[in-house]
């Protein structure tokens, strides 16, 4: 017979199991997450058809997954944000938690969690995701841009090892343009393999768009000067004059139909060599970028998760983030990935993910040298309308095509003062 | 005294008839209203709303996922003093001026031939109107390699031809990137000027050339003197359409050359989705997009009133 305490005790339980579903927020029935997607279908495929399955399965959430096109992901973002509707937890990418700081869940909680947990967080990514002292955006990994490059013609040209400077660069393509293996460096439109290397090429002659403070244009100066003399070297002596009208699916075509020996890169042109052209894959390897008189740089390509504020449900959107960036899942999604996403956590500095490829490897160093595309300026709304302007491509575009180095400058600082609103 | 035709005529009522739907359906006022109302609340939630918004937002400094201020005409005044802007204004009214020449001239002639009686004359007809029926973006990944400077079969022919040595580079020279678009954009444009010319000079009565050719006149002055005078009103509105539909052009271009080289094909609907969508200056972007509008009133007001005129 049960004691009058255990009898009470039953029957409060009995009670708050009746009232609990009644009491406690309902779960959401159902949530969404769009990404772009990536060039890496196993990785795309990875999230869409295990993650997502399992997640649902451990919560009876039913997870959908929206894919956006290649380059199309922060016009989805807008549209989601502007609309205040669509899905919960969305793709970023560079300095996109700062245009949509107003927009986008504060995740310092869980990103304190994380760093605690498996990290902590590379320095550099805090200028992408965190705003005014909050964490907008779960950092996932940096689409490295460096040199992917055909081991076999340079080695024909005498070159056995990437050039470290961008002067000897400059040398070993002069001799395999005359081989008829020109290089390849876009020049274009596109959205990231002209940034990918320009940005850099700049920093590494000392030249710098915008000062720490926003405010002072810095760009006309001798060491911008320096560099685009040098672009305009280096294109006439090495390049297809295409380039400047390429945009970032004509490199990796190029490169693939065996038309270029060298170009600026995601890993993604070696992880489709592997897949459709081994032959080309073997005599396929990658390079940083090449050091100038002031340094070696590379652009800072992060790619990140948030959660969008007119998410019906933040705390149950945070828990899917916390399940998804736990080991048991980062883990196993990155290693799907082959390496084309650096983490940004110096627990997985050393991961086994880079241990299968080799070739892989530079894009992990690179990270220490990388920079979102305005730096040293901040990651405002005035550096994602220089970018989107095509400030600096065109700066670079304009002299290789032979205007003067001096008129190019000024005019590229010109729009820098108009954008970034400088006296 | 004016008499009201019969069949306008609102039929009186009647008292102590009961109301009934197909009463009101009768009354031609309701009934006209009815049968308009789709149309109109179609232009109003797609047209009108979005247009009305834009106005909206170009007087402000609105960026994305945050309220606007407003600003009156500083947007317009910024861009006015922007080289770019200037930049893409020269390029819209290039490549809408050269594409309507090109479209007008060729698709009159597409119509004159196909107007004539030759064997699989409607097959050809068909085929001439592939262009206008393929999806723009897919039609223009075929053009992506048509002009891609390796591939490109244009290159090939005239490399093998012994005409050139090497490839010209189509989309990365300034000027042949636009002629470039300028093929391309007529191309695809020239069928909708063909098959509507056509059904214009279908309506020419044959006693006109008839009465023409008795009178003397040549092919020519046949062209200028009968066919010209009567298809007038359609080639003024094709024109029309074409010239805001050109205007307007974005996935060609995008795709193509996304505005490069060097800004050196971007036109004003390239350009404020640029401005707009990828840096997030919402205000700024409609400023561009609404910056066509004078251009675009004046030829339309010109247009109608030279139609009505006729």
């Amino acid at each position: 017979m049960s004691s009058r305490r255990e009898f009470l005790a039953a029957t409060l339980a009995a009670t708050g199991a009746a009232l609990a579903p009644r009491l406690a927020p309902a779960a959401p029935k159902a949530m969404t997450v769009v990404r772009e997607s990536s060039f890496i279908k196993a990785f795309d495929d990875y999230f869409a058809k295990t993650l997502l399955p399992e997640y649902e399965k451990l919560t009876g959430i039913k997870m959908s997954y929206e894919a956006v096109s290649v380059g199309g992901m922060l016009t989805r973002l807008t549209t989601i944000v502007e609309t205040k509707s669509g899905p919960e937890i969305a793709m970023t990418a560079v300095n996109w938690p700062n245009l949509f700081d107003a927009s986008l869940v504060d995740l310092t909680d869980v990103a304190t969690e994380i760093g605690k947990k498996i990290g902590p967080w590379h320095d550099n990514i805090h200028d992408a995701v965190v705003v005014n002292k909050k964490w907008k955006a779960l950092p996932w990994g940096n689409i490295g841009q460096l040199e992917a490059y055909r081991t076999d013609w340079f080695k024909e040209v005498g070159v056995t090892k990437f050039p470290e400077t961008w002067e000897d660069l400059l040398a070993a393509g002069r001799l395999l343009k005359k081989k008829g293996h020109p290089f390849g460096f876009e020049l274009g439109h596109g959205f990231g393999d002209n940034h990918g290397w320009l940005y850099p090429l700049l920093w590494s002659y000392g030249g710098r768009e915008v000062d720490k403070d926003g405010k002072t244009i810095l760009l006309d100066s001798d060491e911008t000067a320096k560099a685009v003399d040098f672009c305009r070297r280096f294109y006439k002596e090495t390049m297809l004059e295409d380039v400047l009208g390429w945009t970032d699916v004509n490199n990796n075509k190029a490169y693939l139909g065996e038309q270029i020996s060298c170009t600026n890169n995601a890993s993604s042109i070696l992880v489709v060599a592997k897949r459709d052209f081994p032959d080309i894959a073997k005599v396929t390897d990658h390079g940083l970028n090449p050091q100038g008189p002031k340094g070696r740089f590379h652009i800072l390509n992060p790619v990140s998760h948030a959660i969008v504020s007119s998410a019906p449900d933040v705390a149950a959107a945070k828990a899917f983030l916390r399940w998804l960036y736990d080991d048991k899942q980062m883990s196993r999604w990155l290693t799907s990935g082959e390496a084309y996403y650096a983490p940004f956590l110096t627990a997985y500095d050393n991961h086994p993910m880079w241990n299968p490829e080799p070739r892989y490897l530079p894009y992990k160093e690179s990270l220490k040298t990388s920079r979102l595309h305005g730096w040293p300026g901040p990651p405002s709304p005035a550096m994602s309308e220089s970018v989107a302007k095509y400030v600096l491509v065109d700066m670079f575009a304009k002299a290789c095509r032979g205007d003067s180095t001096k008129d190019v400058i000024a005019t590229a600082a010109a729009q820098l003062k108009q954008i970034y609103k400088a006296k | 005294m004016s008499v009201r035709p019969a069949t306008l005529a609102r039929p009186a009522p009647v008292a102590g008839r009961p109301f009934t739907l197909r009463r009101l359906l009768e009354r031609e006022g309701f009934f006209s209203w009815l049968m308009l109302s789709p149309g109109v609340l179609f232009l109003l939630a797609f047209v009108a709303y979005p247009f009305f918004y834009g106005i909206f937002l170009s007087l402000q400094d609105r960026r994305v996922a945050s309220t606007g201020v407003f600003v009156g005409l500083a947007n317009f005044v910024t861009l006015a003093h922007d080289a770019v802007f200037w930049q893409v204004t020269r390029n819209t009214f290039f490549y809408v001026v050269v594409t309507t020449v090109f479209k007008l001239v060729g698709g009159l002639g597409m119509a004159l031939v196909m107007n004539q009686s030759f064997r699989g004359r409607n097959l050809t007809r068909a085929f001439l109107l592939l262009p206008f029926i393929v999806p723009t973006a897919l039609s223009t990944v075929a053009w992506m390699w048509i002009l891609d400077p390796t591939f490109s079969v244009v290159n090939w022919l005239l490399v093998h031809a012994g005409v050139i040595s090497s490839g010209y580079s189509f989309l990365g020279n300034a000027t042949l990137a636009m002629w470039s678009l300028v093929v391309v954009n007529t191309w695809r444009g020239m069928p909708f000027y063909g098959i509507t010319l056509l059904a214009g000079l279908q309506t020419i009565s044959p006693e006109l050339y008839e009465a023409a050719a008795i009178d003397g006149a040549t092919t020519t002055q046949r062209f200028l003197y009968v066919t010209l005078p009567v298809i007038k009103p359609v080639l003024i509105i094709v024109t029309m359409f074409s010239v805001i539909f050109t205007f307007g052009d974005f996935q060609l271009i995008y795709a193509l050359t996304h505005g490069g080289p060097a800004n050196a094909t971007h036109v004003f609907s390239t350009w404020a989705f640029d401005i707009g969508m990828s840096a997030g200056q919402l205000g700024m972007g409609a400023a561009v997009a609404l910056a066509i509008l004078p251009a675009l009133a004046v030829l339309i007001v010109a247009l109608t009133l030279y139609l009505r005129r006729e």
